[in-house]
């Protein structure tokens, strides 16, 4: 299990990341765990028959994806306030996403330690498909 | 394509603060290792219950994100549809979480849906319709709002 991160180590600026693999058998262990049958994530022939290059990457998964990085980040004392992302291409299967985070600020509200991140999934080549934001709090040491 | 409009219709301003749906969600243990195995978690604690309860959780934890699989209704059903959208192609503009309390395995949610707001744009495609949703997931067992979800739908 990763070390707990504390807020008062935190910088403006840090960043951080995960590379994911997209198989077809991931976007079929996805669909199980999310209801989502479009055929255009595992069916190469319906995919391309709709005009695509090849089965894509559920936004949803991508959207989780950004979830998991944040909460892995956080570390078990952390807590996630909120994540969004917007769903702004698509991303081909095969290939590796990178979902990464940035710290944008730090700050206090409430009584919580508060840190809010951009955050998003880019293809191999650096094009950005699924900008967010997200609000973490954090343990102070 | 759909006929051009000057401004929201009658039905669609009407459409606005309006609940679109309730729907039962299910969270079942095997449904929340699934899930952690698709998103690729490889913490314990998403898969294995007495690591999850060493670490002080209740029960099997589900990763943030996963709220349950709706009751499947074999002879369709699902969200009413508040006012006639005359445009028929969709896409999901965006998603938003707010975790409030922890899921566990075994809990049964009641989620409720409305739209926020409605906005005709201009865009690339042609004359669009932005649909803003609230879905606010709350604990059958005790009550409790343990999520709320936004989205952003586009029909045009």
């Amino acid at each position: 299990m990763a070390d707990q991160l504390y807020w008062d180590d935190i910088e403006e600026g840090q960043e951080f990341n995960l590379t994911e693999p997209m198989s077809s058998q991931r976007l079929v262990i996805w669909a199980a765990a999310s209801g989502d049958f479009y055929q255009i994530h595992y069916d190469d022939d319906y995919a391309k028959n709709n005009n695509l290059p090849d089965i894509i990457v559920h936004g949803a998964l991508k959207g989780m994806l950004v979830g998991r990085l944040v909460d892995e980040w956080k570390g078990e004392q952390g807590k996630i306030k909120n994540w969004g992302v917007s769903y702004r291409g698509m991303d081909p299967a095969r290939e590796d996403l990178n979902v990464w985070g940035k710290v944008t600020k730090k700050y206090e509200d409430g009584g919580e330690a508060l840190v809010d991140l951009d955050v998003g999934v880019a293809q191999p080549d650096g094009t950005q498909t699924t900008p967010g934001t997200a609000t973490i709090s954090l343990p102070k040491r | 394509m759909a006929e051009q409009l000057d401004d929201l219709n009658d039905d669609m301003k009407a459409a606005v603060g309006q609940e679109t749906g309730r729907t039962t969600y299910e969270v079942t243990t095997q449904g929340a290792r699934t899930f952690a195995r698709a998103v690729g978690y490889t913490a314990d604690k998403y898969y294995d219950e007495g690591v999850a309860k060493e670490l002080g959780y209740t029960g099997l934890p589900a990763a943030p994100g996963f709220l349950g699989m709706p009751v499947f209704n074999p002879k369709g059903g699902g969200r009413e549809e508040t006012f006639e959208n005359p445009f028929k192609r969709r896409l999901n503009g965006g998603t938003e979480v707010e975790p409030i309390d922890q899921v566990y395995g075994g809990d049964v949610l009641e989620a409720v849906s409305r739209i926020t707001s409605l906005e005709l744009a201009a865009g690339r495609l042609g004359q669009m319709l932005i649909s803003s949703s609230e879905t606010v997931y709350t604990r059958e067992s005790d009550g409790v709002v343990v999520a709320k979800t936004r989205g952003t739908g586009i029909s045009y």
